[in-house]
């Protein structure tokens, strides 16, 4: 509507990301890196599948079966990139100790670990705010705004940076599980985040239906609280037995 | 956790590694944020065309948008093949200069066109503003303000006796603004423009003949620095020599690092820059092309080769990378602001690819090929593929 609800969008989309970047991450210039490779691996598989699916647009927009199968290919593919991601971890992991043993530093601590995977699902959450939110919200920085047929009741806008905020976060702490159960070898976490990440999408689907998005985004935010409450607990868990060993 | 505490007294190598490159990542994406906010609010609004410029980058062929495709394309190519010839010329020039030793000259050259760049284009973008926002102010608090301001900076640029971080905030304004004049240009020619210049870069430094390798080496051979507007990502250490001088100057370095090791390393500081200012064609507006070819240069280092993770010494970066860098994210601000986030990851990550390149070659490299290409590849694809897929997703409110 105007420049300040256009920054309040953008804030609300990225903020807690902002907030993470500015107090963990860009103390360590290595996470910062880690932010900028993980933004750019992930628009490229963006772009990736964008020109997968370009021969297929513009979809019929009444049907909701085609945007299903688009989800399910696009999750199958990142996730897909998730584990490639992760083996080009543990090889720079292996080249980071090799570092630190030759310069005469400690090895990379679990807590540095840890750091380095949210630094990498920090830039996954805020690619995914960026290109899926702020690059639609040009127009709310000019005098009017906009509202969908689907969510009558809110300025698309406003729905769009809620759904961004919400997948920005299961991102971030996705990849934090993610990397700890494939270290770990724990065969529930390394499942958990494909699925949270498909079903996550899948919802997005409810929101075809009039007012469906008053069913989708709650139920689409409890999924991230049950992201944050799993990621917490196992990060945890993590820490004090780490204690408890030393 | 007291014992952990222990631990994280001797520090993680994280916690410093990769330093240069965020260094030096940091005022690149500064400069380029800043010339994408000056195009979004003066582009912004008018429908009718921005005050087109006539400069030598123009001359061969003013693009008007009724030409056909194929016309435009050929304009575009003649322009851009005319500013790289005189942008060879200029730069021959000064090697011829820099041979004969009239290096005072070349300064007071550099100084006076860093002057002519913060008061004439500085004070064009400022009434810019001023008219878009309304600002009130009369011309003499204007000129007075405005010529202090452009005074600083010559003294910034030329003497480094002052705080670098007035230096660094100076060297980033005059990218700014040459490169929003930039983005001034007719839009084929912006295009063919740059991936020429980044060819032209490809070729002047890496090739036996190429102006800025006989450049730089002549200054390796002579123990000398060369005359031009260079970005520093940090402080160099001996202050009390304070000048410039010392930057393309051999020499060693001896570094403790925390743990108390020594780590000696040697570096090999070379800066090619070379500094061009085509002349002006009409008077109308005052805008000096200022083309900047430049490549990037790096200490040696002696650990993380592969990675250019090193983490001693500096790396600088000519200013004529700032200027392209921001006019390609510049020229995509005036398309949509997904080609901007598109096109500013493809230039970090091609900035990051040509350091790494640097700490394994050893060797000055030209820094614009590898991130325009990445620049333009990535706005060509984000415009004519990713913005489709993504529209129709976000407009449907399904995300993943």
């Amino acid at each position: 509507m105007t420049v300040a609800a256009g920054i309040g969008y953008a804030l609300l989309a990225l903020g807690p990301s902002l907030a993470l970047f500015v107090t963990v991450i860009s103390k360590k210039p290595f996470l910062i890196l880690t932010v900028l490779s993980s933004t750019l691996l992930w628009l490229v598989s963006l772009i990736v599948l964008s020109g997968f699916w370009r021969p297929f647009l513009p979809l019929n927009s009444a049907a909701s079966w085609p945007f299903a199968v688009l989800i399910i290919t696009s999750v199958a593919f990142q996730e897909g990139l998730r584990l490639l991601f992760w083996k080009v971890y543990k090889r720079l992991e292996d080249m980071l100790d090799a570092f630190a043993d030759r310069v005469s530093k400690p090895r990379l601590y679990p807590t540095d670990k840890m750091l380095i995977a949210l630094a990498g699902g920090l830039g996954h959450g805020a690619a995914h705010a960026v290109f899926f939110c702020l690059s639609v919200l040009t127009p709310a920085f000019g005098p009017a705004t906009f509202f969908a047929d689907q969510c009558p009741k809110l300025p698309f806008f406003l729905v769009s940076s809620i759904i961004a905020l919400a997948f920005a976060t299961i991102h971030t702490f996705s990849m934090v599980i993610a990397f700890n159960g494939y270290s770990d070898g724990n065969k529930l976490d390394q499942l958990f985040v494909p699925v949270v990440h498909l079903v996550a999408g899948m919802v997005t689907l409810i929101n075809f239906t009039t007012g469906g998005c008053s069913i989708g985004i709650p139920i689409l935010y409890i999924i991230t609280i049950l992201t944050l409450l799993h990621c917490g607990k196992m990060v945890w868990g993590k820490l004090t037995e780490n204690q408890i060993r030393l | 956790m007291a014992a952990q505490q222990n631990h994280r007294a001797g520090g993680s190598i994280i916690d410093s590694l990769g330093e240069e490159i965020v260094r030096i990542v940091t005022p690149v994406s500064i400069c380029m944020f800043l010339v994408v906010i000056l195009v979004a609010v003066l582009n912004s609004g008018s429908s009718s065309s921005p005050p087109t410029i006539n400069t030598i980058a123009t001359i061969a062929y003013s693009e008007t948008t009724s030409d056909s495709t194929w016309d435009k394309l050929k304009g575009a190519l003649l322009n851009a093949l005319v500013f790289v010839v005189v942008v060879t010329a200029v730069t021959f020039l000064l090697v011829l200069l820099f041979y004969f030793r009239c290096t005072h000259f070349l300064k007071l050259y550099m100084g006076f066109s860093s002057f002519i760049v913060l008061l004439f284009l500085g004070g064009e973008i400022a009434l810019f503003l001023i008219r878009k926002f309304s600002v009130p102010i009369d011309c003499f608090t204007f000129l007075v303000l405005l010529f202090n301001f452009a005074a600083v900076g010559v003294f910034a640029v030329f003497l480094s006796k002052m705080a670098i971080i007035v230096t660094q905030g100076y060297l980033v304004a005059i990218g700014m603004l040459v490169a929003y004049w930039f983005t001034l240009l007719p839009e084929w020619t912006t295009w063919v423009l740059l991936v020429a210049l980044a060819l032209y870069d490809l070729a002047a430094v890496l090739l036996p003949v190429g102006p800025l390798r006989l450049l730089v080496e002549l200054a390796i051979s002579r123990d000398e620095d060369i005359p031009a507007l260079v970005y520093e990502a940090r402080p160099v250490i001996n202050h009390d020599q304070g000048s410039r001088e010392y930057e393309g100057q051999r020499r060693a370095w001896r570094r403790r690092r925390e743990s108390g090791n020594d780590s000696e390393s040697d570096h090999n500081i070379v800066t090619s820059d070379a500094e061009v200012t085509a002349p002006l064609i009409q008077n109308r507006v005052s805008s000096a092309a200022d083309g900047q070819e430049s490549s990037v240069a790096s200490t040696d280092n002696s650990f993380l080769e592969g990675i250019g993770l090193g983490s001693s010494g500096a790396i600088k970066l000519g200013l004529g990378d700032f200027i392209f860098y921001s006019v390609l994210v510049g020229r995509a601000a005036m398309y949509d602001f997904m080609t901007v986030y598109a096109c500013y990851l493809a230039i970090i990550a091609g900035l990051g690819v040509t350091l790494m390149l640097l700490a394994l070659y050893q060797q000055a490299l030209p820094a614009l090929p590898v991130s325009i290409a990445f620049g333009v590849l990535f706005y060509f694809l984000t415009r004519l593929l990713l913005e489709e897929f993504v529209v129709q997703c976000s407009l449907n409110l399904v995300m993943f």
